[in-house]
């Protein structure tokens, strides 16, 4: 089992109609043993911005609270808030730093940028960025996700619907992993309101 | 082979450790209190490495100390997980690493609420309304859900760690000498008799 | 200890968590995949110039992680360098030696040549001992005349008229030891990597997807993203999309980030 794998969770981002749309599952547990139900995973960098980081709970709260604190200075030395992609690559910088003793988080990014354009990306352990038009997956259900994603997704969705097809995605992926599900939250991001979502799942 | 209960009531947290130091295969002492208490109102149980334990734990209980007499504010529970979380995480990227697994527990006298934290030796922290560590969270985490409620009363919560107990006491291996039971809320951290 | 201060940029890589992840390590947890570029990269010398391929698979493990992703990364305007091997590290190698590049370019004033950009890309590869896994092609045009390098991840370097690299070299090597020439036509030049790299992309599974071809010439580049695209997806059929209200909800809060005012209201123009 991998380091990546000893907490478990999974994320998914997808792009629709002038939105985005993130969620993730609420799983912490160790190995095989749930230990909360309450873990939460994405974190807000701006009002039309997220941080999802699944992988191992450690570096999830170090990196977190790392980014908050580069994201605050960045607000206050540019008097401006950091768009999405500036993010992207100052996730990625902060993950390469540490090449050759990586943290084990796979982060994703998703947001809207300042003419409100989606954006979404993924990124391995050490940095690479996937910059995807459609969507990204990370954590221990990313083969299940894969999947589903592949043949769920659709261009310019509507936020409702798109809020629909990443839930669905999420929910089957996740049924499918005995490390990730217990309870899901979904971030859908328009360039009006954000609404946030506790889906019902399965408590198995 | 060591075990930490602990669950929030209604305006209390109960907390319960065994109290065998063993080595090796010896019980050593049977009367060994595994935990600090960090203030009035935030109390730490640990296991793990014996030598690391209360090393860190006194480590962690005389620096919350001393923020607090340095800045006359008493930390939270939260606050306390916080800093120790932190204090594990970086010492997880150093040469010798800590190998300790908390549960802090305590009573936030400004929000009036009780709060669990579940801490391991990654540095992994997670708030909870019930928790377990060692070997006995396997036993125990499955009778917690079932029966643990967020407006649970001292009198049920001391009938519920006592399942725990003999639960342990009945199909855990390792006879578990007995159990330290403590109660924290807003008078304070005491000693209760089960 | 880096976390607990208030962090500037040093620079250089952070050797902090190195032993504890070792330590995790030693507890029987493998190291997680690294996304790989399993590809293939191409580049050959015509007539007047260089022109690059590569294609767009990465991959994690067996998994396709991106599948139109970019492997020629731009170096300096005369200099495109294609990259094989560990995604991240082939990506930030060739974005350290592009700003290395142009900082020399404002001080001496004069374009870099491509015997430059390959001392600097060799000689960080050999420093780190092969640790950082970029399998390079370079290539570019300069006042000496067209040049094309292969870098392998140790700093080890070849200049030859047509090379390959990364999983699928030895497909498109058989493509170009069979039909280069000397002196082709631009036209034949892009062909025959084309040819190539899609023989890559049927032969070889680390490689997939598309064609990206770059043509350098004198004072001339051509970026052709997406040149060929053998593996065009087919539409759907069929919409997938849900009925609105499949999904169960148990909490809902939303946080308006444009106020509505009902009404027109007076400009202040006091």
């Amino acid at each position: 089992m991998s380091i990546l794998e000893y907490n478990g969770g999974a994320i998914v981002a997808m792009v629709g109609k002038n939105c985005v749309a993130i969620g993730s599952d609420k799983r912490f547990g160790v190995q095989l043993m749930t230990v909360s139900t309450e873990f939460p995973k994405i974190f807000p960098a701006t009002d039309k911005t997220f941080i999802g980081l699944p992988g191992l709970a450690t570096d999830i709260r170090t990196l977190s609270e790392r980014f908050r604190f580069k994201i605050n200075m960045y607000k206050l030395s540019e008097e401006r808030e950091i768009e999405p992609r500036t993010l992207a690559h100052l996730v990625s910088s902060t993950l390469y730093e540490r090449r050759f003793g990586p943290y084990f988080v796979e982060p994703i990014i998703a947001g809207l940028d300042k003419d409100n354009q989606p954006f979404i990306c993924g990124m391995d352990l050490i940095g690479c960025i996937n910059f995807a038009k459609d969507f990204v997956v990370a954590g221990t259900t990313t083969d299940s996700l894969f999947g589903v994603c592949e043949s769920l997704w659709e261009p310019d969705l509507e936020p409702e619907d798109l809020f629909e097809t990443v839930s669905q995605s999420l929910l089957n992926a996740v049924d499918r992993d005995s490390l990730a599900g217990w309870g899901a939250v979904i971030h859908v991001v328009t360039p009006e309101r954000v609404i946030t979502r506790t889906l019902k799942t399965r408590m198995d | 082979m060591e075990c930490l209960i602990g669950m929030v009531g209604k305006d209390f947290v109960l907390t319960a450790a065994d109290t065998s130091a063993a080595r090796s295969i010896t019980v050593m002492k049977s009367t060994e209190d595994k935990s600090r208490d960090l203030n009035k109102h935030v109390i730490m149980l640990y296991s793990g490495e014996p030598g690391d334990t209360v090393h860190f734990a006194e480590y962690i209980q005389r620096n919350v100390r001393f923020y607090e007499i340095k800045n006359g504010i008493e930390l939270t529970p939260k606050a306390a997980a916080t800093f120790t979380r932190k204090e594990l995480a970086t010492s997880l990227r150093s040469r010798h690493p800590y190998a300790v697994n908390l549960l802090i527990a305590g009573y936030d006298v400004t929000a009036l609420s009780s709060q669990l934290y579940w801490i391991d030796y990654l540095g992994s922290s997670v708030n909870v309304p019930f928790a377990a560590h060692g070997y006995g969270a396997y036993y125990t985490l499955s009778l917690l859900d079932r029966y643990h409620r967020p407006d649970i009363s001292l009198d049920e919560a001391k009938v519920l760690v006592k399942k725990c107990i003999d639960e342990l006491k009945s199909r855990f291996i390792i006879n578990l000498a007995d159990f330290k039971i403590k109660v924290t809320d807003k008078d304070g951290i005491r000693e209760i008799e089960i | 200890m880096a976390t607990t201060r208030l962090e500037q940029p040093k620079g250089g890589f952070n050797f902090d968590n190195y032993q504890r992840n070792v330590f995790l390590e030693n507890k029987g947890i493998p190291v997680p995949k690294m996304t790989k570029t399993g590809t293939t990269i191409v580049g050959l010398i015509y007539k007047d110039g260089i022109c690059l391929g590569a294609d767009t698979r990465a991959t994690a493990g067996p998994i396709v992680a991106d599948k139109n992703c970019e492997k020629i990364h731009y170096l300096a305007p005369n200099m495109y360098c294609c990259g094989a091997g560990t995604a991240a590290d082939t990506e930030f190698t060739t974005a350290l030696i592009s700003s290395q590049l142009e900082l020399h370019r404002l001080t001496t004033g004069r374009e870099a040549r491509v015997a430059t950009a390959l001392m600097m890309l060799k000689q960080m590869l050999f420093r780190y001992q092969g640790h950082i896994g970029a399998a390079l092609v370079l290539g570019g045009y300069d006042v000496t005349g067209p040049h094309l390098y292969t870098i392998h991840p140790h700093g080890s370097t070849d200049k030859l008229p047509y090379v390959t690299m990364g999983s699928g070299s030895l497909a498109a090597m058989a493509v170009f030891e069979s039909k280069w020439r000397k002196d082709m036509e631009r036209q034949e030049a892009i062909e025959l990597v084309r040819e190539a790299i899609e023989s890559g992309i049927f032969n070889d599974l680390g490689s997939g997807s598309n064609v990206d071809v770059t043509v350098i010439e004198k004072d001339k580049v051509d970026v052709y993203r997406n040149y060929a695209k053998p593996n065009e997806r087919g539409v759907k059929e069929q919409s997938y999309k849900f009925k609105r209200g499949t999904t169960a909800i148990l909490k809902e809060s939303i946080k308006d980030l444009v106020i509505i005012t009902e009404g027109i209201e007076e400009m202040d123009i006091s």
